[in-house]
């Protein structure tokens, strides 16, 4: 474990130090991309750090990297070289122990639909080694706190598109995880439960947790994030506050101005 | 206690869920209600039975029995029996049908009825395995169950009961009780593993902080022991419909077996129901969907049938045979429903039917850590 240290933001909890990944092609791959290549460097010598209590997006165009990058530090994907640490945790070697500081979501639910809201808590929960004490008192006051007492015994497949995505947030803090890895959160979602999505971070966030998540959407990185890193062909162009990054200019504006600058060519 | 997290998950997804309950136990009772249709369907059947018959002694109830045979379109040959040993080799070779032996005076003692100063007896000697024997006994059975019931009817027949019930049990059940395992875990297991990759919940299990190991053993332990309830209810339907499928009696079938036999083949079927949930599981783990999985699971029964059925055509497979996973089973509950097991050949291949579940579930975790096998990358 590497000592955690601290910077003008407060404590690093994030640590990406030169990640590159790279990926084999299939022939399909290679016919649906239009390209000879065998391989695919997804994440090309990735660094960026995020601090506590702080929401740090990720942005960029789809196949950016973004995804992988995520995968990365949630331990789900090994990198090809470099490293990250969560915590203090290496994701190559403690990878363990990064799982137990994290909770990672995606905009897709994934849970089971048989199983209640409540029983699932449960379940995550005894995945994770919490205790059952602590994960009764922590399941009454997160489903208090997010209104859902009154669903805890109604099967997830009966739940309304919002309360599911309530329940997945909730699930996903079972372990009290330090850091939030979120990819795409609001993707595909409609209005209101893409609100529930982006108050629910707000909460995490005054709950003092920190939050990494990626996206598209320039709208969701003006209202949420504190500072935001812009990856294109898996590699970070631009990194810092939203102020240092757009200068004065609107976040889209400024996005396609390096985007334009990296790729030479006009959307 | 994370092992016991995912054991208990997918048990609770089993016993609370009345559609999975149901498909575990339908194929059972179904098997049931088919066979004993068919049962009844083939022992419906008259075909047209020529008969050689030796008599032995005298009677006028021969000549009843030979009208009932024309009645029934069939034809007979009553021939007096010279010497009754022949009589009966001729039976027991198969040259004659059968050979009706009467007391000395018997139409007169039947006559006498209560006074006759000794009772008359008859006897049909006939051999059950061969169709026309075992139909025209039946006959002669009934007609002189009808002509007086105060005389004993001794019925001999050659086949050994035993020996043949349990051929017949041997030949059959193993192959029947391997299709209906490998049923029973593809239905549970393709779902449970390969359904939850297709959604992405099994992703949600890999981001929390259970070992992989866990993971694959917290799968296929609760998928074999659900597995156990579709078998035994599939087992237990063949096993209660085989007499009227068979025309023998489960009792005489299963006699020859004995309470050893009985433990040994729960031990067979307790080793290699891991091992198919294993093999599936991992099939499912490989798959990028439920349906790809049962394409290749698909393959896996056809290669498991055939390697099932194999073993009631060939003799003299050697004792490497116990090495061989799903071959040993069938072959040892062959011995043992056949009445000559042998334990050392039962005990090996129950250690090594376990021995490659566990190296499966070994496979399965490290599946689980592979990115381009869970992620496709």
């Amino acid at each position: 474990m590497q000592e955690v240290p601290f910077s003008e933001f407060g404590e690093e909890v994030v640590r990406a130090e030169g990640l590159k990944k790279v990926f084999s092609l299939s022939r399909k791959q290679q016919r649906l991309e239009k390209t000879g290549e065998t391989q695919k460097v997804a994440v090309a010598g990735l660094s960026f750090s995020a601090y506590r209590g702080e929401i740090y997006g990720l942005l960029g165009p789809n196949g950016a990297g973004k995804t992988t990058t995520l995968r990365i530090l949630s331990t789900l994907i090994r990198p090809d070289a470099g490293d990250a640490f969560v915590c203090g945790h290496s994701v190559r070697g403690e990878a363990q122990k990064v799982r137990d500081s994290i909770g990672f979501m995606t905009s897709e639910l994934k849970l089971e639909g048989f199983f209640t809201p409540s029983y699932l808590f449960d379940f995550f929960g005894a995945l994770h080694g919490v205790d059952k004490e602590t994960l009764a008192k922590r399941k009454q006051e997160l489903f208090a706190r997010f209104g859902i007492d009154r669903f805890a015994e109604v099967r997830v497949k009966d739940l309304s598109t919002g309360m599911l995505q309530k329940v997945s947030l909730v699930i996903s803090i079972v372990h009290d995880p330090a850091v939030v890895i979120f990819d795409e959160p609001t993707n595909g979602l409609d209005v209101l439960t893409a609100k529930v999505v982006t108050d629910f971070l707000l909460e995490l966030k005054a709950m003092g947790k920190s939050i990494l998540l990626s996206t598209h959407i320039f709208s969701l990185v003006e209202k949420l994030c504190d500072r935001v890193g812009i990856i294109i062909d898996g590699k970070m162009v631009s990194d810092g506050t939203l102020a240092d990054v757009c200068g004065g200019m609107p976040l889209e504006e400024r996005f396609f101005e390096i985007y334009h600058a990296i790729k030479g060519e006009t959307v | 206690m994370k092992l016991l997290a995912l054991m208990k998950k997918e048990f609770t997804r089993f016993f609370r869920d009345p559609r999975l309950i149901i498909s575990m136990l339908l194929p059972g009772i179904l098997i049931y209600i088919i066979y004993s249709v068919m049962g009844a369907a083939i022992f419906s059947e008259e075909e047209d039975y020529s008969f050689k018959v030796y008599v032995s002694g005298d009677s006028a109830v021969v000549s009843t029995i030979e009208a009932a045979v024309t009645e029934n379109d069939w034809t007979a040959e009553f021939l007096p029996a010279e010497d009754e040993e022949t009589a009966r080799e001729a039976v027991r070779s198969g040259e004659a049908t059968a050979l009706l032996v009467f007391s000395p005076a018997f139409d007169d003692m039947i006559a006498l009825g209560p006074l006759a100063s000794t009772l008359p007896r008859a006897e049909i000697v006939y051999n059950s395995e061969d169709g026309a024997s075992a139909a025209f006994a039946t006959l002669a059975n009934t007609i002189l169950d009808a002509y007086a019931r105060t005389f004993s009817i001794t019925m001999s027949d050659f086949a050994a009961e035993e020996n043949f019930a349990a051929q017949m049990m041997a030949g059959i059940l193993p192959f029947l009780i391997v299709v209906f395992v490998f049923s029973s875990c593809m239905s549970v297991t393709l779902e449970s593993v390969a359904g939850e990759k297709e959604r992405g919940t099994l992703a949600t299990i890999l981001v929390t902080s259970a070992k992989r190991w866990d993971i694959a053993l917290g799968k296929v332990i609760p998928l074999a022991c659900v597995s156990l309830i579709g078998a035994a209810s599939s087992f237990l339907g063949v096993a209660l419909s085989m007499p009227k499928l068979m025309g023998v009696s489960l009792g005489a079938a299963v006699s020859g077996v004995g309470a050893a036999g009985y433990v040994m083949i729960f031990l067979l079927i307790f080793s290699f129901v891991p091992l198919i949930v294993a093999a599936i599981a991992a099939v499912s783990t490989l798959s990028r969907s439920v349906k790809e999985a049962s394409a290749y699971t698909s393959v896996i029964m056809i290669f498991v049938m055939v390697l099932s059925i194999v073993t009631a055509f060939v003799d003299g497979i050697g004792g490497w045979v116990s090495f061989v996973p799903i071959l040993n089973a069938v072959s040892a509950m062959q011995g043992v429903l056949a009445g000559h097991m042998v334990v050392w050949q039962c005990l090996v291949s129950v250690a090594a039917n376990l021995a490659y579940a566990a190296l499966l579930v070994c496979l399965i975790g490290w599946m689980l850590s592979n990115e381009r096998i869970m992620f496709g990358k």
